[in-house]
């Protein structure tokens, strides 16, 4: 038992954390509860970073330490701190801001349960913890937008979380376990595993926002304040992928080509993402199928999870490089404006920030010798090296596509004359966006160090 | 002496580190041109340097540094003389370029430091000896010459920028994928070029996808008929020495793959498929002299004749792919000696068109008129570039197309024919827009009074006059590198 903790303190340290920001939130210590939060995370973070390499399993199987769950723990850690900033620069003077610190650590928690998950239930726990916090971080600043996205959220949410509870009861009835690993023993019964299978899809298709479980994805990005849509790309999504690997890690393949379901969702998620986009006026719902786009290649990781070597730090290193660069553009977003009118000569009134807006952006088209490049380029060997040439090829037409997508943005930036902003970012947005570019323009050079 | 100093490396970061000065202080627009032209100069003599050390057999002077160890990427460079004599190429022309562009008013610090930043990238492609750190550095390629393109070009040039770097993105990411399958491939896996030239790993139906994937990416960076589309207007719209460094060294990229990387690890494929490279490629000749011919615009008009070039280039690269051997060795070497005279050629010609335009603000063909009456020494130096292009004997295209054509005739007389007869339309293109923009009674507003060539342009204009002049009497000043390579490659 002494041991099962000490396996899973980076988790426990964010559940204490989060429960002490929400003291200090109680204490109308605003400022308080967001230095705990920050603190907190980055000694998870710091906690897992110690313990990579380990691989074992915790309170009976049920939850999983591993190079994932581990990786989550930093990468979910950093993305929180540098989020929480974020909100906290964006609405101050709300007088609670912090509530928003507890929810953001609570999300995270939840993300990083679902990133260790080997059971089922802890599957539930990590999706309903993660979109329960983020309903009401989307429709915290109650405009009408954000009341519009939050309950779009949470009706989404409450829906795919019932199919998935329900479908989960399959797989449990067949295996007679709700381990995951009982999923690998052969003879269950193969309509009940797919269906299992298809409720999964449906609560971390949703967490992902992959297609077509995305419906809530645009409203939210719209109408939650930019920071909070930069968290909800992040940090549900990348939980969501590293449950789904762990699921796919456990199936016993048996009749059914699931990696097919996989790849035909990953192709439909990316076209249609990066399709859509091109014709975004808004830059936040541009982002927001632009994410849906990108769930679509982390699923190039997930269906070679079983097969190759390069799976699992694909599914890392583009996690890794996902988060820094959603992160930092959202934070360049949140300082310049949410229309594509607000870049306008940009370049020409704040250079070093459309040259790091060009960076973010040219990273998740995933140019070299950027992080998204190290990112995909990972996802696309992991893919071919299973035989899912024909998805890797999808995937570059789609980062094509995607390119067009992100030059409306860039072009504006250096190529229209009139400036029409001004305003100074502060303190900590730079702080925000100066760590996102480093990792951003660190994380190719330094890849060996995730393998 | 010093072997170990690391010559390659600091050569090709020092462009680089002159953009990062640019970049990180406001120099004014003179301390802008001395950085600019001061680094390209220096890079300059670290080329000369390579030459002096001396180029071994096979890959010489090589660098390297653990990347990602456990996929066995490294950075590695190191040249042949194949590359050596594209090294030198990209030193020459990125000093010509930055030096004629010394006048640029419009936020000349950006311009300089883009120019700069994109021979770094260029001089890594061609110094790469790893798959990986060579797609790093032809990425690179396209973003620098993208923001050139779009910041710096004419009035269509958003339009021609996005077509440029989406078309040649397909191209690359196809490349990506074919370096994916060699590596995956191999046995051990590895990214090092060298290894993957010693044994070409891929075999089967797996080769034929490598193949033209390769094929596809390169052919679409030569560029080849029918995957040229994204050249004129990319051309047409870019300041005048981003035409000449897209013309002069980025194109070569592509022609630099077609021997690095098709001929030499995946011979079989090529040997077997040659006939389709050879078909494009004669295609390619005479459809840019055709098109070439029906232009009105100067700049494309030489845009298509690059085509046509690149069509005997691919050609002389296929002869080496299927023919024998001193049929492969003739081609080969007329192939890498007709990359670095297109360079200098077409490298010149797009300047000097920059500089007609600075004078006469028109590129038209038929508004132009009586040019040599007012500005004699330029329309010297177009007559010359322009004749050198056609292929005159004495001058650069000449030992080079000489040798393509004698190389494919032993086998394939008849595509030298009906290339033959390209060269005849590029000859009689040529011919008529000199004797149409060139002589005759000046137009009035020709006349403008405006000096003939200034220094700056005659400081990047007779480097380029020389080397086409010298290379067309003694190419054996470069080609002695190229051969020794191309012997020991066949």
């Amino acid at each position: 038992m002494e041991q099962d903790l000490l396996n899973i303190l980076p988790q426990l340290i964010v559940l204490a954390t989060s429960m002490l920001a929400l003291c200090f939130e109680m204490l109308r210590r605003a400022t308080g509860s967001l230095w705990v939060l920050v603190i907190g995370l980055a000694a998870a973070a710091g906690v897992a970073i110690s313990k990579l390499g380990t691989v074992t399993t915790a309170f009976s199987e049920t939850f999983r330490v591993d190079f994932l769950s581990l990786w989550a723990a930093i990468i979910l850690g950093g993305a929180g701190i540098l989020s929480a900033l974020l909100m906290r620069q964006e609405l101050r003077k709300t007088g609670r801001e912090g509530t928003l610190s507890s929810l953001v650590g609570f999300s995270t928690l939840g993300s990083m349960i679902l990133a260790g998950a080997g059971d089922m239930m802890f599957l539930v726990l990590g999706v309903l913890i993660s979109g329960l916090t983020g309903f009401g971080l989307a429709a915290y600043p109650k405009t009408d937008k954000a009341t519009e996205g939050g309950i779009k959220y949470f009706i989404y949410g409450s829906v795919t979380g019932a199919v998935m509870l329900f479908m989960l009861t399959f797989w449990a009835g067949t295996s007679g376990s709700t381990l995951l690993s009982a999923l690998g023993q052969p003879g269950l019964e193969p309509v009940l595993v797919l269906l299992g299978f298809a409720g999964v899809l449906a609560g971390l298709g949703y967490s992902a926002s992959l297609f077509p479980f995305h419906f809530w994805t645009p409203d939210v990005f719209e109408g939650a304040p930019v920071s909070v849509a930069a968290f909800v790309s992040v940090t549900p999504k990348i939980g969501a992928f590293f449950a789904l690997a762990q699921v796919m890690r456990s199936l016993h393949p048996e009749g059914l080509d699931y990696n097919l379901i996989l790849a035909l969702l990953a192709a439909f998620s990316m076209t249609f993402g990066n399709v859509v986009a091109l014709w975004q006026k808004n830059v936040l719902r541009l982002m927001a199928y632009s994410t849906i786009a990108q769930a679509g290649y982390f699923l190039l990781g997930v269906i070679a999870i079983n097969g190759s070597e390069l799976a699992v730090s694909s599914l890392v290193v583009f996690s890794v490089a996902y988060a820094a660069m959603n992160i930092g553009a959202f934070a360049i977003i949140q300082q310049v404006g949410p229309q594509i009118l607000n870049f306008e000569g940009l370049a020409r009134k704040k250079p070093f920030m459309a040259v790091a807006m060009v960076v973010f952006l040219l990273s998740l088209v995933g140019l070299p010798p950027l992080a998204g490049f190290a990112g995909k380029f990972l996802l696309f060997g992991a893919a071919i090296d299973v035989g899912y040439s024909w998805l890797a090829i999808i995937a570059i037409l789609n980062s094509v596509i995607s390119l067009a997508v992100y030059l409306r943005i860039i072009n504006p930036m250096f190529f229209k004359k009139q400036p029409v902003f001004s305003s100074e970012p502060s303190t900590l947005l730079r702080w925000v966006f100066l760590s996102s570019f480093a990792v951003t323009v660190l994380v190719g050079i330094a890849v060996r160090y995730f393998l | 002496m010093m072997t170990n100093f690391p010559l390659l490396s600091i050569t090709l970061f020092l462009p680089l580190l002159g953009a990062i000065l640019l970049m990180a202080f406001k120099t004014g627009r003179k301390g802008t041109n001395i950085i600019a032209v001061g680094t390209a100069f220096l890079t300059l003599l670290g080329t000369l340097g390579m030459a002096w050390r001396g180029l071994g057999t096979g890959f010489s002077q090589v660098e390297e540094v653990a990347w990602i160890p456990q996929l066995d990427v490294a950075y590695r460079v190191g040249i042949d003389g194949i590359s050596f004599t594209l090294v030198l190429l990209t030193g020459i022309l990125f000093l010509s370029s930055i030096v004629f562009s010394t006048k640029i008013k419009q936020k000349p610090r950006a311009y300089m430091a883009l120019f700069l930043m994109l021979e770094t990238a260029c001089l890594g492609v061609f110094m790469s000896l790893d798959l990986l750190l060579f797609y790093v550095f032809f990425e690179i390629t396209l973003v620098g010459m993208y923001f050139i393109i779009v910041g710096w070009g004419h009035e269509n040039a958003k339009k021609a920028g996005v077509m440029f770097f989406i078309y040649t993105l397909v191209g690359s990411l196809l490349l990506l994928l074919a370096f994916l399958a060699l590596y995956l491939n191999a046995d051990p896996r590895t990214f090092d070029m060298r290894a993957l030239i010693e044994n070409p790993p891929v075999t089967g139906g797996i080769a034929v996808f490598t193949f033209w994937a390769l094929f596809l990416a390169f052919a679409i960076k030569t560029p080849l008929f029918p995957f040229h589309s994204w050249l004129p207007l990319a051309h047409t719209e870019a300041p005048a020495a981003g035409s000449a460094i897209l013309a002069g060294i980025l194109l070569k990229l592509g022609a630099y793959g077609f021997i690095r990387f098709m001929l030499q690890m995946t011979p079989e494929m090529f040997r077997e498929f040659a006939w389709v490279v050879m078909a494009v490629a004669v295609f390619s000749v005479v459809y840019g002299a055709l098109v070439a011919m029906a232009q009105t615009d100067l700049k494309r008009m030489v845009a298509y004749t690059s085509i046509n070039h690149m069509g005997y280039l691919v050609f002389g690269v296929a002869v080496a792919a299927v023919g024998s051997e001193s049929a492969g060795i003739r081609g080969l070497d007329g192939a890498t000696l007709q990359m670095f005279s297109h360079g200098i050629v077409t490298g010149l010609l797009f300047l000097l068109i920059g500089a007609i335009q600075d004078r006469v603000t028109t590129r038209e063909i038929p508004v132009l008129k009586g040019l040599l009456k007012s500005y004699p020494l330029l329309s010297g130096f177009f007559v010359v570039a322009a004749f050198a292009s056609l292929g005159l004997p004495g001058l650069a295209h000449f030992p080079a197309e000489f040798q393509i054509f004698l190389g494919g005739f032993e086998d394939y007389p008849w595509a030298v024919v009906i290339m033959l007869l390209g060269l005849v339309i590029i000859s009689a293109t040529y011919v008529r827009s000199i004797q149409r923009s060139f002589m005759g009674a000046a137009d009035r507003n020709i006349l403008k009074m405006v000096k003939d060539l200034n220094a700056r342009e005659l400081l990047a204009f007779v480097p380029l006059l020389i080397l086409i002049i010298l290379t067309g009497v003694y190419p054996d000043w470069i080609l002695k590198y190229i051969h020794e390579t191309v012997k020991l490659l066949m």
